[in-house]
Order: structure tokens, then C-alpha cells, then sequence
């Protein structure tokens, strides 16, 4: 087992009122998963994400991840904990505009202590495998959106995560930029990453081996 | 890691070009004027510290009570160094030291040189580097002299200077000297400048007063033990006081002088030769204060701290539009001390790049530096290693401060707030007012010390001093002739001349000529049963109508008056401190026996500089005191052709000396030195703070624009005027100027009213000069942030709707 959430609540206080943004969520995440999360806008989809990937706490509830308790561990803890085992990957791709696309890829290596031949020998194989050896110079600008979104892909990727956590990754693409994702997600699942993805579209959704309906910060 | 940190801080800077320039500059102009200053500060700090003994060598001086209170002064009769060498063991070595001109000649040569005239030991205590000698000890004997490198070469030429003989001409008579060593030229940071060195002995005055112990006319150099502290000397020299100044002690009694504090009635002290730079006597003890350099130091820190400012609120301002980067570098796992390293290593590119440029920069303007603020700075002084070490923590230290500030905000930033890019705004914008209001304060500080050192500066120029400066000349009388003689002579040879109106001469300068030579000469007498003390002034005939200093009562010297040369003209001062109802019927005692009447009361003139009070004066008319400058009173038109004139015949009686005569005014301008450049300094400062506060307040309200861009875009819609959006924009501002202003004024007239407690003749504080600073600073801010308000304000709704 990868994750696990149990009776997971989030909330904030607005006007005096609790609001709860997170209600009651358990679940289950094994390795070689692939997840989709739905639900309408404001049901919780993204603030989920942001919990499992440790960029978000919670209030109640107990979370484990990899056998360690999440919500006990100190800040610093939690944060080696998702640099190792976690690529994320975002709607609006959050490329840095003022590196390049080879810059962009390394940069997860730099907060990881890598060596300087081993960090260009994992770009370079990066590069390699998402056909984008000739984009390498580029600025993000410089490229579409699909191709943005690719390299936030291969950034989210670099390091080896055991876990992918996708953000309406499509969100920002045109059907066949996104067919070209999702297919992408799939194949990576099948070597053996697992990727829990938020979306808004049922046909993407359905790339997920399982489906997971959010409603008003509680699953359905 | 690094080398991406240097990377992307490079594109950063380079992405958004006009900020990273206002940055740069703003910085770079910064360090250069610190830089400059500093140097200047440190230049002053460093006066005298190069002799190998400096912190053991101290001046001699002397504090006696007189019924006003203490005065001291460093002038010592000439017994007292062979006495204290003898009496106080803790002296190693001790030298007298005089400075007076003297005529030198070498085969047809003639020069006026700047003279030292002091014992054997001096050149132990002080060690000036020696760049050519014959003998070890310098002045060995009383025939050897020593000279600079500069006065070797205006002798000799390029030949060897050592063993040659010169001729000095002492008392009337050209003696022999040799040369015996040649001094390196004297360090500009040195308080002891002179041309050529003689054996004190050899001193005109020399044999008259060598057991006087009622003339002080020379100073005195002592080097200390190395454990002997500086408190003990006067009680030390305890003894020798009671011993030989009974007389004076008995009079001071008599007179009903209280005695200090110790219950002395006159002390020796010491003062340090670190201080002598920094030292005034004018309170009757020695003030030593380092208050101009502090100062300067202090300008250099406030225009650092301005462009700091600048820096930390552009820094923080922009970093909400790297908000996103700071998240995503965190969920791609960057820590606190990541991003806190990244940030302030921006700084750091930023920072070296401006310290380089201002180094350039300040190098460049040396030159110009120096004769603006006539200083003799250079970069020699600061070339030590300690110097250019606590140069660089010091900029490291600045760095740390200012781009640590930014970066610490920045990397305790949330990670999922961050990436939608929102920013908390509580806190932050309290800094920045805090920091513009501290800016603006320091700006509106500096305009109105600028316009009150100007106004002081101004009123000092043009003060009637009760003399004529525009029409008259003054020169030195250097030549071989007796004074007297030549002025005869000039009388005769400009009489013809139509513009010449008059010609006289004294003992001393009105003022400070081109010779640069300062003195002033006290002599105290027994006033029916007390002791009057007076300045003394030897003149010629016509000297007040030559000065036009105006009569009060009797009349002034004249020709066919046999009995002049036994009579005194008082100025107004010394009449009230004889406090005779009519003065005619006082008299001044020169000798025990003469008593000299007042024939004259002559209306208070400034003799003296300005920031002393008109004292006591009493002129002489007598051929046994020599004369040492002429005046000559011109004709208002032609005074070109009027100085010409007199130099021309200056060098036909004097020809193998050089005329070195200047108007009056010119010579008070000299004695302003201090406060020019003080003024130059504050108003350069001011100048420099305005600058840079431009800068800072152009950036933030071009930020400040593009973040309400929004807002702007909804209240046009909803129906907001130009002017009304303008004004909503500006109005921030405008409260921070005010409130700095609140800040400031009181501030600014402290400053200045305790500056101005140092001046007897100064001007009034006056509620305007600080007004108009703060009108300045208020215009500033209306130009600088209105510009860019106004074109906010114009733009289209849809295009600033759009962009969101």
C-alpha cells in the first residue's frame, strides 16, 4: 500500500462558521494505481491533492504514507518525504519562465544533491524519452501548450517519484494535446508509476483505473 | 547549484531591464559617493598616525585661569622643555617647535620658506621619512639644516642637495647653513608641514628669551614613556609650575582669580598627537572633536542607507511577481534556506556589480572630488590590507541585511498561496512606508541643512567685517628689506598711479593670504592693580584710512607726531575692558616702566576669523616692531590693472621675491574654508538623497501602478474620473512625505541650531528654510509619482480588465 487516508477533515473558519472543505475522506491508494478524482468546482478535488502531496494539512484525521504517519512528522520531514516520492504536475503547466527546457528538468535534481554528471546523464535520458531533444534550449515560452505541459510531465517525473499527482493536467489543452497527455499517463502507469489525476472530463477520467466522485468536500 | 541560483538571478535581472538599471545606478552612484566620503572621513581619521611613535607623542599646553574663565593655549616660553625633560621622568624626548617664514639664499636664488625652527630631538620623535642624508641624527649640530624633497628641488635644481650651503637670513645678517638631510615630502595627512627644519637656537628671538618665562611664543613635542599615562603629567609638573611662575600665580591671586577645580591656577597637559588635527582651544580647555568627519561618515551612511531603501522596496514589491517560482520551487522540493540562499545571492549579483561600478565610478571622480571638496585624499591611505577587509565585511554585512530581508520574506512564503500568486498584504506595506517615510526624512534633513549652511555661509561673506575687503590688497612683506622701507618705497613708486588711493602695512594678515599663514600674538599688562590681556598689532601710518576702519574717538597715527611711536589706538573692545569712562585718558604698559597713552578708539573690526568674538586690540606705531604684509587701498574701477601695477613694483624693489598679494576678500573667503566645504558636502549629499529617493519612489509607483491596474480598470468602469484615480494613487505618497516632514523639521532645527551655537555672528533660524525642504520633497513626490499615475489613470478600462 502506498497511501492511506483515514477519516480525513479539512475546514476554515469564515464568519464565525466552519467551513469544511474536506469531509470524512478515507481511501486507499496501492502502488501501481491509477486514480481519477471528479467532482464540480469547489467539491474539494484540488484541496484532496494538495493533502496527499503534503502541500496542504489537514485538521482531523490520520494519513499514512509508505508507513509513516504524515500527520505526525515535522515540516522538514514531510517535505524530504514528498521530494522523494512525489512529481507533480500542474493545469498551468508552472514552468520557470526564465529557465530553459533542459534548465527546467534539472532543477528538481539540484534540490536533491545529485551529481553534476548525473544530473545532465538523467536530462539528457529525460529528453530522450519524451522526444523532446530539440526543444532542450528553449524557453517554455517559446513552446505550445502540449509541449509545456510535457515538460511538466518530464519535470514531475526526472527524480523517479513512486507517485504522480496531476492538476487538471489537460486543463489548459486542446483535445489532441490532451489525448497525447492522458496517453502518456497511461504508459507510465504501465511501467509502473501511480498517477492520481483530478479532471474535469469524464473522457479523461476514464483513462483512471478507478474513479473517485467528490461533492461538496465529501466522496461519494 | 549555484551556478543555476547566478543563472536564473542573471535572466532575472536582465528580463526586466529599466528596474534592474534604476537598481543599478541607484546602488552604484551610492558607493561611489560613499566611497568618496569615507575616503575623505578616513583621510581626516588618519592626520598624523604614520610616525612610528604616534601614540606616545603628545603636545604641551598650558591652562590658566584668568577672571573669564580658563584659556589655554600651546604656547610655552622657551625654559620650559629643558625644564620638563629634567623635572618629569616619564619624558624621553622633548622638542620645541616654531614655525615662522624665513629668506633662504643659494647663489642668486632667493625663496621664502616655510620654517620649522626646533630642537635635536625632533626628528626622533616625529619620524619623517628620510630620503637622503649624511649623518644619522638630523641637525646634529646648529649649523646643519634639513630640507624637503620639494624645497631641494626649487634650490638646487637636479643636483645633489646634501652638503651644499645656503644662506638664511637671520635677524638682519645671511648666515651659513648645510644641508645635511633630505626629508621625503611630507605627507598630505601630516599636521606638521614645513619647507626646511633649523636648530630652534638658531631662532631670531632665541637669545632674548631663552630664560624668559614671560614670552610663550613656540610649542612643544614630548615623547612619553610608553607605560606613563597622560592623566599623570600634570600632576607631575606640579612643582615646576609653583616654581617658576610665582609671579604670575601672586597676580592671578591678587586679581581675584578663582583656581580650577584641582585648585590650580595654571596647568600643564597633554594632548595627543591624534588630536592635535581635531583640537580648539576656543573654550579654554582643548575640545577636540571629530564632528565634520563623523559627519561626513554619516552622509555617506544616510545615502547608503537611502539606495538601500530603494533596493529592499523594489525587492519586495517585485518578488509578487515571482510568487509562482517560489512555489513550484517548493513542491519541487526546495527548502527555507534554499530559497533564502537563491534570493539573497540575486542581491549579492546585484550588489557586486554596483560596488564595481561605484569603485569605477569613484576613481573617476577623484580628481574632481578632490579639488570640490579640497581634500588631499587618495587611495594610497586606504590601501591597507585592514582597510579594504573591513571595506568588504562591510558590504558583505550591507548585503546580507538588504538582500536578506527580501529573501527571508520570500522564503516563508506558502507554498499553495504562492503558486495562485497571492500575497498577504498586512505587513509588508507597513515596512515600506516605514522605510520611504525614514528616506524622505533624511532627504527633507538634508535640503534644509543645505539651505541654512548656504544662508550662514552667505551672511559670513557678506557681513560688514567694519573694514574694507573689496578695494584693498594685502601681501606678505618676504623680501630682504626692512617692511617699513619698502612700504616707503611703494608709496613713492605708485604715487602717480590715479587708482592707488593708499598704502600702509602691519604685523599681521586680515584674514588668510596665498602665503596661508595664520597667527595671532596676546600680551597681557598690569592695569591698575589687575591683568589686561589685548591682541597686539604693529601698523604703519594710514592703516585706518588704508581699511577704512572707522573712528570713534581721538584721532589715529599721523605723520609730525613725534610721539606717536610711544601711543596705542584700542579698538572699541579693548576700551570697555580698560573700562575707563573716557579711554583718551587710559594708557597701555608695554614695558614695566613705559606706559603708552591711548591717543585713539577705533570702531570693532574682525580681525580675527569669524568664529571667535571681536577681542581686545591695540595697535602699535613703532619702527621696533617689524612689519610683515602690506596694504594697498585701490580704486574700485581697474582693479586688474591696479594689482598689476602693484606687483610690478613690488618686483622692482623686492625683485628676487615673488608677490603674493590677494584682495581682502579673496583672504576671508580662505578663512571659510571649513564651512565651504562643509556646504559643498551637505548640499552634494542632499543633492545625491534626492537623487536616489527619485529613483526609489519612480520604482515603487511603477509597481504600485501595475498592481492596482485592475482596480484602476473597475473604477473607471464604474465611472471614476483621471483626476480622482490620480489622485487616489498619489495621495499615499503625499501622507508618507507629510508625516516624514513631522519627522524631520524638529530633527533638521536641532541639527542646525547646534551647529550654528559655534558661530557669534550667524544668522536666525527661520520657519522657511525648513518649509521649503519639505516643499521640495513634496514636489518631488507629486513629479516622480503623478507622472506615472496620470498615464494610469488615462488608459484604456478595457486593456487593464484584459490583462487580469
Amino acid at each position: 500500500m502506498l497511501l492511506e487516508l483515514k477519516n480525513i477533515f479539512k475546514w476554515v473558519n469564515s464568519g464565525g462558521q466552519r467551513v469544511f472543505l474536506l469531509k470524512d475522506i478515507n481511501l486507499k491508494v496501492d502502488e501501481g494505481d491509477f486514480i481519477s478524482i471528479m467532482g464540480p468546482s469547489g467539491s474539494g478535488k484540488s484541496t484532496l491533492l494538495n493533502v496527499m502531496g503534503m502541500l496542504d494539512g489537514f485538521n482531523e484525521g490520520e494519513y499514512n504514507f509508505l508507513e509513516q504517519s504524515v500527520h505526525t512528522l515535522k515540516e522538514k520531514k514531510r517535505a524530504t518525504l514528498y521530494k522523494e516520492y512525489i512529481g507533480f504536475v500542474f493545469q498551468s503547466y508552472h514552468l520557470l519562465d526564465e529557465l530553459t527546457v533542459q534548465e527546467n528538468l534539472e532543477m528538481p535534481l539540484l534540490y536533491k544533491k545529485f551529481k553534476g554528471s548525473e544530473r545532465k546523464a538523467m536530462v539528457a535520458d529525460m529528453l530522450d524519452r519524451f522526444n523532446i531533444v530539440g526543444k532542450k534550449d528553449l524557453f517554455p515560452a517559446q513552446l505550445s501548450g502540449g509541449q509545456q505541459q510535457l515538460v511538466g510531465v518530464a519535470r514531475a517525473l526526472i527524480a523517479n517519484p513512486k507517485l504522480i499527482l496531476a492538476d487538471e493536467p489537460t486543463g489548459n489543452l486542446n483535445s489532441n494535446q490532451s489525448e497525447e497527455i492522458m496517453q502518456l499517463f497511461q504508459q507510465l502507469n504501465k511501467e509502473g508509476v501511480t498517477i492520481i489525476q483530478v479532471t474535469h472530463s469524464e473522457k479523461n477520467a476514464q483513462y483512471g483505473k478507478r474513479i473517485i466522485q467528490l461533492l461538496d468536500g465529501r466522496m461519494v | 547549484m549555484l551556478k543555476n541560483y547566478f543563472k536564473i538571478g542573471l535572466r532575472n535581472l536582465l528580463k526586466d531591464k529599466l528596474f534592474t538599471l534604476l537598481n543599478i545606478i541607484g546602488l552604484s552612484v551610492a558607493f561611489a559617493v560613499a566611497i568618496l566620503l569615507s575616503m575623505a572621513a578616513f583621510f581626516d581619521l588618519s592626520f598624523d598616525r604614520f610616525h612610528e611613535h604616534a601614540d606616545t607623542i603628545y603636545e604641551v599646553y598650558r591652562q590658566e585661569q584668568s577672571p573669564k574663565g580658563p584659556e589655554a593655549s600651546t604656547s610655552q616660553p622657551a625654559p620650559l622643555a629643558g625644564v620638563l625633560k629634567s623635572e618629569v621622568p616619564s619624558i624621553k624626548k622633548v622638542s620645541r617647535h616654531l614655525q615662522q617664514q624665513a629668506v633662504f639664499s643659494f647663489k642668486e636664488k632667493q625663496l621664502s620658506l616655510d620654517v620649522v625652527w626646533v630642537d635635536e630631538d625632533f626628528f626622533n620623535i616625529f619620524t619623517f621619512p628620510v630620503s637622503s642624508k649624511r649623518t644619522n641624527q638630523i641637525l646634529a649640530d646648529q649649523s646643519s639644516i634639513a630640507i624637503t624633497e620639494a624645497t631641494a628641488q626649487k634650490l638646487f635644481g637636479e643636483s645633489n642637495p646634501l652638503g651644499k650651503t645656503v644662506h638664511v637670513l637671520i635677524e638682519g645678517s645671511e648666515e651659513p647653513f648645510t644641508v645635511g638631510t633630505v626629508i621625503s615630502n611630507i605627507p598630505e595627512h601630516s599636521s606638521l608641514k614645513f619647507e626646511a627644519a633649523l636648530r630652534f637656537e638658531k631662532h631670531p628671538n632665541y637669545q632674548e628669551n631663552k630664560e624668559s618665562w614671560d614670552t610663550n611664543y613656540h610649542s612643544i613635542f614630548v615623547q612619553m614613556d610608553d607605560k606613563s599615562l597622560p592623566d599623570q603629567f600634570e600632576k607631575s609638573t606640579r612643582s615646576l609650575v609653583d616654581l617658576n611662575y610665582v609671579e604670575d600665580i601672586a597676580n592671578m591671586k591678587r586679581d581675584g582669580v578663582v583656581a580650577n577645580s584641582d585648585g590650580r591656577f595654571i596647568q600643564f597637559k597633554l594632548l595627543a598627537l591624534e588630536d592635535i588635527h581635531f583640537v580648539n582651544f576656543r573654550k579654554g580647555y582643548a575640545e577636540v572633536s571629530r564632528n565634520t568627519v563623523f559627519l561626513i561618515l554619516a552622509i555617506a551612511f544616510l545615502i547608503i542607507g537611502i539606495a538601500c531603501v530603494n533596493f529592499i522596496n523594489m525587492s519586495v514589491a517585485k518578488s509578487s511577481q515571482r510568487m509562482r517560482e517560489i512555489g513550484m520551487r517548493k513542491t519541487l522540493g526546495a527548502q527555507k534556506r534554499h530559497l533564502f540562499f537563491q534570493f539573497w545571492s540575486e542581491s549579492l549579483v546585484v550588489f557586486i556589480i554596483a560596488v564595481g561600478i561605484g569603485a569605477f565610478l569613484s576613481a573617476l571622480l577623484l580628481d574632481d572630488f578632490k579639488t570640490l571638496f579640497k581634500t588631499a585624499v587618495s587611495f594610497d591611505i586606504i590601501r591597507s590590507p585592514k582597510v579594504i577587509l573591513s571595506f568588504i565585511g562591510f558590504i558583505l554585512f550591507i548585503t546580507l541585511l538588504v538582500g536578506g530581508y527580501p529573501a527571508l520574506l520570500l522564503s516563508k512564503l506558502n507554498v499553495i498561496q504562492s503558486l495562485k500568486g497571492k500575497l498577504e498584504k498586512s505587513g509588508k506595506n507597513r515596512v515600506r512606508n516605514a522605510l520611504m517615510i525614514i528616506q524622505f526624512a533624511i532627504a527633507i534633513i538634508l535640503i534644509s541643512s543645505t539651505i541654512v549652511l548656504r544662508e550662514q555661509l552667505y551672511f559670513m561673506r557678506n557681513k560688514d567685517l567694519g573694514f574694507n575687503k573689496e578695494q584693498v590688497i594685502s601681501f606678505p612683506l618676504d623680501g630682504k628689506k626692512d617692511g617699513y622701507q619698502v612700504l616707503d618705497l611703494l608709496r613713492n613708486e605708485l604715487k602717480g598711479n590715479p587708482d592707488i588711493l593708499s598704502v600702509s602695512g602691519a604685523d599681521n594678515n586680515l584674514g588668510i593670504g596665498r602665503d596661508g599663514s595664520r597667527f595671532r600674538s596676546i600680551f597681557g599688562f598690569e592695569y591698575k592693580n589687575r591683568i589686561v590681556k589685548t591682541n597686539f598689532l604693529a601698523v604703519d601710518y594710514d592703516y585706518l584710512e588704508t581699511l577704512d576702519v572707522k573712528l570713534v574717538e581721538g584721532r589715529g597715527f599721523k605723520r609730525g607726531f613725534a610721539s606717536d611711536s610711544l601711543s596705542v589706538v584700542i579698538n572699541e573692545a579693548m576700551a570697555r575692558e580698560l573700562g575707563e569712562k573716557d579711554p583718551l585718558t587710559a594708557y597701555v604698559q608695554v614695558n614695566d616702566s613705559t606706559n603708552y597713552p591711548v591717543i585713539g578708539v577705533i570702531k570693532d573690526y574682525n580681525f580675527d576669523s569669524l568664529d571667535n568674538a571681536i577681542a581686545p586690540l591695540t595697535l602699535f606705531l613703532n619702527k621696533d616692531y617689524k612689519l610683515y604684509y602690506g596694504y594697498v587701498k585701490v580704486a574700485p574701477k581697474n582693479l586688474v590693472k591696479s594689482l598689476d601695477a602693484i606687483k610690478s613694483a613690488w618686483a622692482s624693489i623686492e625683485p628676487n621675491s615673488i608677490f603674493l598679494g590677494s584682495f581682502l576678500d579673496e583672504n576671508i573667503n580662505r578663512t571659510l574654508k571649513k564651512e565651504e566645504k562643509m556646504t559643498t558636502i551637505i548640499s552634494a549629499g542632499s543633492l545625491i538623497a534626492i537623487a536616489l529617493s527619485c529613483i526609489g519612489l519612480f520604482a515603487i509607483s511603477l509597481l504600485m501602478v501595475a498592481q492596482r491596474t485592475k482596480e484602476i480598470g473597475v473604477r473607471k468602469v464604474i465611472g471614476a474620473s483621471v483626476s480622482s484615480i490620480t489622485y487616489l494613487l498619489t495621495k499615499d505618497f503625499l501622507k508618507l512625505v507629510t508625516i516624514s516632514f513631522l519627522i524631520a523639521a524638529p530633527v533638521a532645527w536641532w541639527l542646525m541650531s547646534s551647529w550654528l551655537k559655534e558661530y557669534p555672528f550667524k544668522i536666525e533660524l527661520k520657519a522657511w528654510f525648513f518649509i521649503i525642504a519639505g516643499l521640495v520633497a513634496f514636489g518631488i513626490a507629486i513629479l516622480t509619482v503623478g507622472s506615472r499615475t496620470i498615464k494610469a489613470a488615462m488608459q484604456n478600462p478595457v486593456d487593464s480588465l484584459r490583462a487580469e
